[in-house]
């Protein structure tokens, strides 16, 4: 019935409607508009650019380390920085340059892990939590306050004592400790997205809950979710540092940012170079994923996305 | 093949009103849909009228149950949907359509035209094959009178007008039997508005549909149903061919809804009468006893209060009105006896 086109011609938009959108630009993906606009901002722009080099020199560490992470050289103990050592070496003589570069590696990994499991798990439980609401909302969100309630140190140490150290787990408790956090930020956004008309319209033509959940509803609800992974990164990063600090989380020899700056506090007085260049490490990548972070959410936000691309046309 | 399409019976949508405070329960009810007797026929245009408030779009909404009735029965095709299972559900979903008021917020920003125009297609497997899917989404788009390439345009590229168009073309790719409109042209531009509301015109005369046209003006629905449906505070009041509802009304409450549309007519302006009804529309939470009109009627007499009127023939044949001036028929107020006993059978 409907199924044939009609026989009156269709008059052309442009006929029917004024406002047609003059600009004849052929629509781009989101994902890069996004990445455009975050161009346009300095601060953003900079860390991401920043961060991009943190990663790589992660992944390619041991190509880009001159020394291994626990090549003790005796005679070069606690030698300050030189052309041959840039950031020095430690009480055993390792190269710091060396070991910042393998703890990228390590510090990095266990950020990223940490926030995947708490963004996975705390997402899904944010995401039906907002969406189901009544008993669904209350059972699981009453969890993720149970959870909440702990400190967040106290929480990790106990992981960690459950499971022992390591970086795994580290990466497993500093995750566990943050999936409340996604949970809320996910189950605030969700709560607006759901009672959108677009949402109620594409019920309307006979959508299913999985289809309205991971078409129009997490996409939308998105927004304030990667601010917050680009801040929970620096969280987690800060947090991988502290447990190693504590002795907890990275075991020795293993070279992490937090267990480097540790081991150099005691040589504080006499060799800073131990302490300083992780200390900076973390600053920087830390400092980096939060500006990250805010750059995000000027894009992300609709109303400002429309503002800077009306702008700068 | 029953000739009524869609059918509520007492169809009731209350919403618990939560109290100020902590606790959930001790509540009222919203009585947003109060028993609302509706038959609408195959191919024909019904307008429902009445002010904003009074419950058309959560009528419109229970029809689909995208807002889930509490009480009454509602027949779609003679199938009764508030029972149907999910694969009922959804392919009644898929027979019945909806254009929403806003088309500002009624599509998703973040997908194209296209993904909007082509979701019936794929949650009810319509086409097979990007190709077909693509060559739909095309045709429909120019059912609606838009450029088959905008399909990979973003909504807000578009003006009202043209994405309500498509919001119709969306509603119309599931290749419904009967589409809701809510409201929808009622926040668009004037010089927009008659154009899409001849596109719908001409969309239901071509594909038979069967409409539904919500609008909470009844100048606007006048010439474009062809009967009318008045709504008072969640209760069907009087309903009956466009023609006779709009220049004979039989229930005070559309008398006064009419009297207050201008005519263009010079002497027949100054005549106009108007009803300027008492006080304000009462909360839908606190619905007066007996007639719901009865705080505003200009006409009430002793039965208003103690019986609640059912639709009964009044005026011109096929009009009904739920009016104790044609002769007290309804359900008394429950003083000793239970609720729902019914002195007079109502039809
Ligand atoms: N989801 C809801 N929860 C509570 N009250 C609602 C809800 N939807 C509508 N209402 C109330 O029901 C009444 C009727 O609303 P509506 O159907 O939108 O009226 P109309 O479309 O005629 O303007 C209003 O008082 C409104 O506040
Ligand atoms: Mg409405």
């Amino acid at each position: 019935m409907t199924g044939q086109p009609l026989p009156e011609p269709a008059p052309s938009p442009t006929a029917t409607d004024a406002g047609i959108p003059s600009t004849q630009r052929a629509a781009r993906p989101r994902w890069r508009e996004t990445l455009g606009l975050l161009a346009r901002n300095p601060a953003a722009a900079v860390s991401g650019a920043l961060l991009l080099l943190i990663v790589l020199v992660a992944v390619f560490d041991e190509a880009l380390a001159p020394t291994g992470p626990n090549e003790i050289s005796v005679e070069d103990r606690l030698q300050p920085p030189s052309l041959e050592h840039p950031f020095g070496t430690d009480d055993l003589g390792r190269d710091i340059f060396s070991r910042v570069i393998l703890g990228a590696a390590v510090s990095l990994r266990v950020g990223f892990l940490a926030v995947a499991v708490a963004l996975v798990i705390g997402s899904l439980i944010g995401l039906l939590a907002g969406f189901y609401g009544r008993w669904v909302d209350d059972v699981l969100m009453r969890i993720m306050d149970m959870l909440f309630a702990f400190p967040a140190v106290l929480l990790a140490i106990a992981v960690l004592a459950v499971r022992g150290p390591g970086s795994g787990n580290t990466a497993l408790a500093i995750g566990i400790v943050y999936i409340p956090v996604f949970a809320r930020v996910t189950r605030a956004s969700v709560l607006g997205v759901r009672e959108e008309v677009y949402v109620r319209a594409s019920r309307s033509v006979g959508a299913s809950d999985l289809r309205l959940l991971t078409r129009h509803v997490l996409p939308n609800a998105a927004p304030p979710i990667i601010v917050q992974t680009s801040i929970s990164l620096a969280f987690a990063v800060l947090a991988e540092a502290a447990l190693s600090f504590l002795g907890l989380g990275t075991q020795p020899p293993n070279p992490s940012w937090g267990l480097m700056l540790a081991e150099g506090r005691g040589f504080i007085d006499i060799a800073w170079w131990l302490a300083f260049f992780p200390g900076m490490a973390i600053f920087l990548t830390v400092l980096c994923f939060n500006l990250l972070g805010d750059g995000l959410r000027d894009v992300l936000d609709p109303r400002q996305r429309t503002l800077m691309a009306g702008g700068a046309r | 093949m029953s000739d009524v399409l869609v059918s509520a019976r007492g169809l009731e949508v209350h919403f618990p009103v939560r109290s100020v405070g902590l606790r959930r329960t001790g509540g009222g009810v919203l009585r947003a849909v109060d028993g609302v007797d509706l038959d609408i026929h195959r191919g024909e245009t019904v307008g429902l009228v009445g002010e904003s408030g009074c419950g058309k779009s959560t009528l419109g909404n229970a029809l689909l149950r995208l807002v889930p009735p509490t009480g009454g029965r509602i027949t779609f095709d003679g199938s009764d949907v508030t029972a149907l299972d999910r694969r009922g559900l959804k392919e009644m979903r898929r027979r019945a359509g909806m254009v929403f008021q806003d088309p500002f917020a009624s599509l998703d920003p973040r997908r194209t035209v296209a993904q909007t125009v082509a979701e019936p297609l794929e949650v009810h497997k319509l086409r097979s094959g990007r190709r077909e899917r693509a060559a739909r989404v095309g045709e429909l788009l120019e059912m609606v009178g838009l450029d088959p390439a905008v399909a990979s345009r973003y909504p807000h590229e578009f003006s009202g007008g043209q994405r309500q168009r498509v919001g119709i073309a969306r509603a119309l790719a599931g290749e419904p039997d009967f589409l809701v409109c809510d409201e929808a042209i009622a926040s668009l531009d004037v010089s927009v508005q008659a154009q899409v509301l001849n596109l719908l015109r001409r969309l239901q005369r071509q594909l038979g549909l069967t409409l539904l046209f919500i609008s909470h003006d009844l100048s606007a629905v006048r010439h474009l149903s062809d009967r009318i449906a008045v709504m008072y505070l969640g209760r069907v009041v009087e309903v009956g061919p466009a023609a006779t509802v709009a220049s004979d009304p039989q229930m005070p409450y559309t008398q006064a809804l009419l009297s207050a549309v201008p005519v263009p007519h010079p002497a027949r302006e100054r005549a106009r009468q108007r009803i300027v009804l008492r006080g304000d529309v009462p909360s839908p939470s606190a619905v007066p006893s007996g007639c719901r009109f009865r705080t505003r009627c200009p006409y009430v007499f002793e039965p208003c209060p103690d019986v609640d009127p059912a639709l009964q023939p009044a005026g011109a044949p096929g009009q009904l009105a739920a009016c104790h001036l044609h002769g007290v028929v309804g359900i008394p107020v429950a003083d000793d006896t239970p609720e729902g006993v019914t002195t007079t059978p109502t039809s």
